[in-house]
């Protein structure tokens, strides 16, 4: 005893730092009970440990640990048999952490009585703060941002130079760099709005949809292929060009949600929204000869649940597929009762082994543009299997003119619990109806009890998740992190919001709005916190979380190519269509199964990235190089990283060779270009959108004139470099010289500026 | 600028990939979260590993783990004793191995005529009989020995140990795959991406046999030389620093200027360690390269497997020796025609001895080669593949798919010699003890552990869960390590 007194007294004196009631449970307590505890006295009741509840109020509280001492002493033994969590548990508090806890409980234990996870609670909209500054917010998402740094002490940045600000929002609204002439338009524009103008001009170019759509496709898992063994051919671009035209229409984000979730229902469908339904037929499929099917239709139904987990409610919901969630209230019932709104699909458990799996519809020649006789609801041809090669059961095949989309069993499969998450070990005691978890609660009785009411339950205005996990998403796309930094965790492990308020804020307006997507990017970039300067001032805040200053991010991986594409001049910018064959690594699909990659000619080498074929298993090795997403499962957020194989692309890699030799023709071709410096100047600003200072220009050209002699020597070279790439260049064109500037325009390629957005 | 918080912010940012950088990552806590204070759990008994999977399915019976039984009861009707559910009908009449058996090294192991050139080095090798997976289905079971887990979504193992142990050198990636030279097994890159891991840790394939053995690692054509591809660089990297003076807060742009002199140090060492022309003819021969470039037959055979898979081994011993921590080396294909792998279900006779030959010349070069050099002691070798093949026939002479046991092996790095752990039951069908298999959980957690690395404690948090190469399950084999 004497010894427990002891120590008991030692820890105190270690956090005689700390002040009492800087603590708020929700935010610091219960974060660190949830690491380091929940794991054995959390919501999962099979892993409980001595019958003791620290996730839930009224237990935790009737347990009367947090009360009679014994956990004080439990966190500050130095007995392994006593000490939690214990020594041997491998999961570790930290001392700050566990002094912040006994801190706790030496002050009371509070546990608000509505301790609810504050994900759970739905956002009410909040009045913008007061600050000093008067003059520098432009409108309620900068008051909020100003209020914060006012409180730390900061000031925001200065707005970014106009080069700077255009480069960074033609990027984030359209994925592709200004051209010079926009750039020098944008320039001679004096006028107040001048970049309101540019603002709505990007979003009402095409591309917008392109850019925003390749977000999505990476949340929805698209892929050309299955993904599984052969990874056979499936046919699914004409979903994804649905999605580049509900962008670019601006449909309304909670009937873009509707159409996908349940377009195949709806009391209007029609051709289009049972397109739409094939977002749901993204997932991978297996075709492999021995596979169980039963165990595969549950590995699609879960990786529906899962998708729909991530996107929109921002919770891991896989974690319930075997067992109750061990930190977030979400039962492995809750899984299963979401998991049955999308089990009475008339599918097969394993492919077609090449083409597309049942239910799918055939696409009328005239998509996408459809007659009106065409726009009806069709129904797809029942699933029929063919047992072959003596035991594998194939259903039919549908070919390169259908689409993949939901369709309902005339009875749903019946859904059970699985035990540890197996497709043979169901619980027949617990059979399921669809439902969704009671701890986001909010179904309405007048609600269908199928994939309609489920979208209906996501986009109701009092649903606390989905519009903060979107609006979170398109503020990570923008600011480089979300203000919930996990974007694809919003329980209780994940991070607590940067600035909650402006969450709710931006959550709630987007749901007053009317799911306004186009309006949502047009706030936000147009706020003077997205139109500051880049360039750091201060040391305090070296992420950026407190936005005292614009972002600086790295360009997504599409768009390092697409940049290329578009300042060299030879960008095909073809909205939509089949997916196309470019550049690959030789013989890059011999490697599986003896399939042949058949590289296109023309035109299809220099589509947008978001066209390129995407094969699961062996998806495109540049954009991979550069961080995209793997289109496995549902993917919102991406760590970048910089790897020496990034240079080695950016420097050998064929299209950026290729997108160099026709920069440096379009330079010399252009009629009102006649010196050296204005060509380098040109290629310069078409890459990285802003002039090169004198010093950058001089080293450039100094560049060109060492190449420029070199090259003369040397014709056997200059026709090594020119042969890169299938579109020859100009052949009226000197050709050293043109080698010379294509060096030049390779260097200015590999420039950090150039894949960057500052 | 304070230089701890731009390192602190360069790894946050993303640490410098495929070549980490070994004196930053041994210091950082990259062991998961309550990182322990010492750059390993326990002090390692190994420090790289070289890893050998057979892809399709090698069979135990016809190579390692004799069965007397099978000889008695040849051509009988077979009889498991149970419904079995097989993954082409393979269930025909008992079938012995077509190969002979003879005992070897010291220890005396029964080993098959098609393994004989591992006979030499029998004394080296820990044998595990009773491995077993969890599906017949190739793409499945190449997930689970590649990633320890079935489905895609997970790193592969030289993706953790790279993580776990960082680089031994600046110049190449850390975890090198060796794919077999007509292609990719089932799954392709998905069996060494990094998954949830930092970028850098993914396998590099090289090609040794392309002009570009590292895709882009050279340009398409000699349109530079050497020296003005170097002068190309520096211009990079001086007009980088020019924009960094602009923007002094931003610990990316270091990065980025090391990427290109890292790039630039790749080139270099990549082509030197592919070139073999150094390796005086001794080695040459011991590899079975000794007929290198010559024309072969159409069928396979064993000299043309032996110098496919013995160059492999070769270049694998050079990439350790700087400091590559995990190499990995694929023999056979993902079901092309002709038949290029290890799935025999034809005939046991076609494919299975010249894959085998080829792959146990070479390997029993590489392991006489490391010990020769001192190596063998903190580098292990692992024997692997998807699962095992049936007792009974399939269509005469073939094998059909047999997850329910197969045999692992394990060489160098601490492992004991000449021991046998795990046996199969009498017909190598499953399990003799079925209560006490080894998993792939067992034998990565035993490689990890040898590597100073605790199995339960090399964790990342992905999603919200604790990831580990050994998912929840896993013990370290003590009976093989010494």
């Amino acid at each position: 005893m004497f010894l427990r007194l002891l120590i008991l007294s030692l820890g105190l004196f270690s956090y005689g730092l700390l002040r009492a009631g800087d603590l708020s449970f929700t935010q610091d307590i219960r974060p660190l009970l949830s690491d380091a505890c929940f794991h054995c006295h959390g919501p999962d009741s099979k892993a409980r440990e001595g019958k003791l509840r620290l996730d839930d109020r009224a237990s935790a509280i009737k347990s009367g640990i947090l009360s009679n001492g014994e956990m004080i002493v439990r966190l500050l033994s130095k007995d392994p048999e006593e000490r939690m969590p214990p020594p041997n548990s491998k999961r570790v508090l930290r001392s700050q952490d566990r002094a912040k806890l006994v801190q706790w409980l030496k002050a009371g234990a509070e546990w608000p009585e509505d301790d609810r996870h504050w994900a759970f609670v739905p956002p009410v909209k909040p009045a913008a703060p007061k600050v000093e500054d008067k003059k520098w917010a432009r409108g309620a998402i900068d008051r909020f941002i100003l209020a914060r740094l006012e409180e730390e002490g900061l000031k925001p940045s200065p707005e970014a130079d106009k080069h700077t600000l255009l480069r960074r929002v033609t990027f984030d609204l359209t994925g592709i760099p200004p051209s010079p002439e926009e750039i020098d338009d944008f320039l001679a524009d004096q006028s107040e709005d001048a970049y309101e103008k540019v603002v709505d001009r990007l979003l009402s170019s095409p591309h917008y949809g392109e850019q925003v759509a390749s977000y999505w496709l990476d949340a929805a898992r698209y892929a050309d292929t299955d993904g599984y063994q052969n990874d056979r051919i499936r046919y699914m671009w004409v979903w994804r060009d649905w999605v580049i035209r509900a962008l670019n229409d601006n449909m309304p984000f909670d009937r873009f949600i509707l159409e996908q979730m349940a377009g195949d229902l709806l009391a209007d469908r029609n051709f289009m929204t049972q397109v739409a339904s094939g977002y749901n037929r993204n997932h991978r499929i297996n075709s492999e000869g021995g596979s169980i099917p039963d165990e595969w239709i549950v590995e699609y139904v879960a990786d529906r649940v899962e998708t729909l987990g991530t996107t929109f409610l921002g919770l891991t919901m896989n974690c319930a597929r075997c067992h109750d969630h061990k930190y977030d209230a979400v039962s492995q019932e809750d899984f299963y009762s979401l998991f049955a709104f999308f089990n009475g699909i008339d599918e097969a458990g394993l492919g077609p082994n090449n083409g597309n799996s049942p239910p799918f519809i055939p696409v009328p020649k005239s998509w996408p543009e459809l007659k009106p006789a065409e726009n009806k609801f069709v129904v797809p041809a029942k699933m029929q299997i063919k047992v072959v090669q003596t035991s594998v059961p194939r259903p039919q095949s549908g070919g390169a003119n259908t689409v993949m989309v939901m369709h309902e069993l005339p009875k749903p499969r019946p859904t059970y619990v699985l035990d540890r998450g197996l497709y043979d070990r169901p619980d027949k005691a617990r059979k399921l109806q669809p439902a969704v978890p009671e701890v986001i609660g909010g179904w309405k009785k007048e609600w269908p009890v199928n994939r309609i009411g489920l979208a209906k339950w996501l986009t109701d205005p009092a649903h606390p998740l989905t519009a903060r996990v979107t609006v979170n998403r398109i503020w990570q796309r923008l600011f480089g992190l979300g203000l919930v930094k996990t974007s694809e965790n919003f329980g209780v492990q994940g991070e607590h919001p940067s600035h909650p308020k402006l969450l709710d804020w931006l959550a709630t307006e987007f749901i007053r709005g009317g799911w306004d997507l186009k309006a949502t990017y047009k706030m936000l970039v147009t706020s003077a916190t997205y139109r500051q300067s880049s360039v750091g001032h201060s040391d305090s805040d070296p992420d950026n979380r407190l936005l005292s200053r614009g972002p600086r991010r790295r360009l997504p991986a599409y768009a390092i190519r697409d940049s290329a594409l578009v300042s060299s001049g030879l960008l095909v910018p073809e909205i939509g269509g089949p997916s196309v064959r470019p550049y690959m690594p030789p013989r890059i699909w011999r490697s599986i199964s003896n399939n042949s990659y058949k590289q296109d000619k023309g035109d299809k080498l220099y589509r947008r990235s978001l066209y390129t074929y995407w094969r699961r298993t062996i998806p495109p090795p540049t954009m991979l190089t550069f961080n995209a997403a793997e289109r496995e499962v549902c993917i919102v957020r991406k760590d970048q990283t910089i790897t020496p194989l990034q240079a080695l692309t950016l420097m050998n890699n064929v299209t950026f060779v290729e997108s160099a030799r026709h920069l440096a023709e379009r330079v010399m071709t252009q009629e009102d270009l006649t010196s050296e410096d204005e060509r380098i100047t040109y290629a310069f600003k078409a890459i990285l959108s802003r002039p090169p200072s004198s010093r950058e220009l001089a080293l450039l050209k100094e560049d060109f004139l060492h190449h420029e002699e070199i090259f003369s020597k040397n014709p056997q070279a200059v026709g090594q470099l020119l042969k890169v790439g299938e579109k020859p260049n100009d052949s009226k064109l000197p050709s050293a010289v043109l080698a010379a500037y294509a060096l030049v325009a390779s260097t200015i390629l590999n420039l950090d500026e150039a894949i960057s957005l500052n | 600028m304070n230089p701890m918080a731009s390192r602190r912010d360069f790894l946050k940012q993303g640490s410098i990939g495929g070549l980490a950088l070994a004196s930053m990552l041994a210091r950082e806590p990259l062991l998961g979260s309550g990182a322990p204070s010492s750059d390993l759990h326990h002090p390692p008994r190994a420090k790289r590993v070289i890893q050998l999977f057979m892809a399709g399915a090698a069979s135990h019976l016809d190579m390692f783990d004799f069965k007397p039984e099978l000889v008695k009861r040849h051509g009988e009707k077979s009889d498991f004793g149970e419904h079995v559910e097989a993954f082409q009908n393979g269930l025909g009449p008992w079938m012995k191995s077509p190969f002979d058996f003879k005992r070897h090294g010291a220890c005396g192991k029964l080993m098959s005529e098609i393994v004989e050139p591992l006979g030499e080095v029998v004394d080296d090798i820990s044998f595990i009989h009773n491995v077993v997976g969890k599906s017949g289905v190739h793409s499945q079971a190449t997930y689970l020995q590649a990633t320890g887990f079935q489905f895609p979504g997970f790193p592969g193992a030289g993706s953790w140990v790279s993580y776990g142990l960082g680089s031994e050198n600046e110049d190449l990636p850390s975890f090198v795959v060796l794919p077999d030279h007509r292609g990719f097994a089932s799954n392709g890159p998905k069996n060494w991406g990094s998954a949830f891991l930092p970028t850098h840790t993914q396998g590099t394939t090289i090609f040794p046999q392309r002009a570009n053995p590292i895709e882009d690692l050279h340009p398409q054509a000699d349109y530079v030389t050497d020296e003005s591809h170097g002068e190309g660089i520096d211009l990079v990297n001086r007009l980088n620093r020019m924009h960094q003076r602009s923007r002094p807060m931003d610990p990316r742009l270091d990065s980025r200027i090391r990427s290109y002199e890292l790039a630039a140090k790749l080139q270099l060492s990549a082509t030197r360690a592919l070139d073999l022309s150094d390796e005086p003819a001794y080695v040459h021969k011991m590899y079975g390269l000794e007929n290198a470039g010559k024309k072969y037959p159409k069928n396979i055979n064993p000299e043309e497997e032996t110098e496919y898979f013995g160059r492999k081994c070769l270049i694998a011993r050079r990439l350790i020796e700087r400091g590559v921590r995990f190499v990995q080396i694929w023999s056979g294909n993902d079901n092309s025609f002709p038949r290029r792998n290890w799935d025999s279900h034809e005939d046991m006779t076609r494919d299975h001895p010249s894959l085998s030959l080829g792959m146990a010349r070479g390997t029993a070069a590489l392991i006489k080669d490391l010990k020769q050099r001192g190596l063998l002691e903190d580098t292990i070798i692992h024997w692997t593949t998807e699962f095992g093949r049936m007792p009974s026939s399939q269509k005469g002479k073939g094998r059909d798919h047999n997850p329910f046991v197969f045999t692992n092996w394990f060489a160098g790095g601490g492992f004991k010699g000449g021991r046998t752990h795990g046996e199969s039951d009498q017909w190598g069908y499953k399990p003799l003890d079925r209560k006490n298999p080894t998993l792939v959980y067992d034998t990565y957690a035993t490689m990890l552990h040898q590597l100073g690395l605790d199995h339960e404690r090399l964790t990342v948090r992905h999603n919200s869960i604790d990831r580990r190469l050994t998912d929840v399950h896993g013990h370290v084999i003590k009976e093989i390590i010494s």
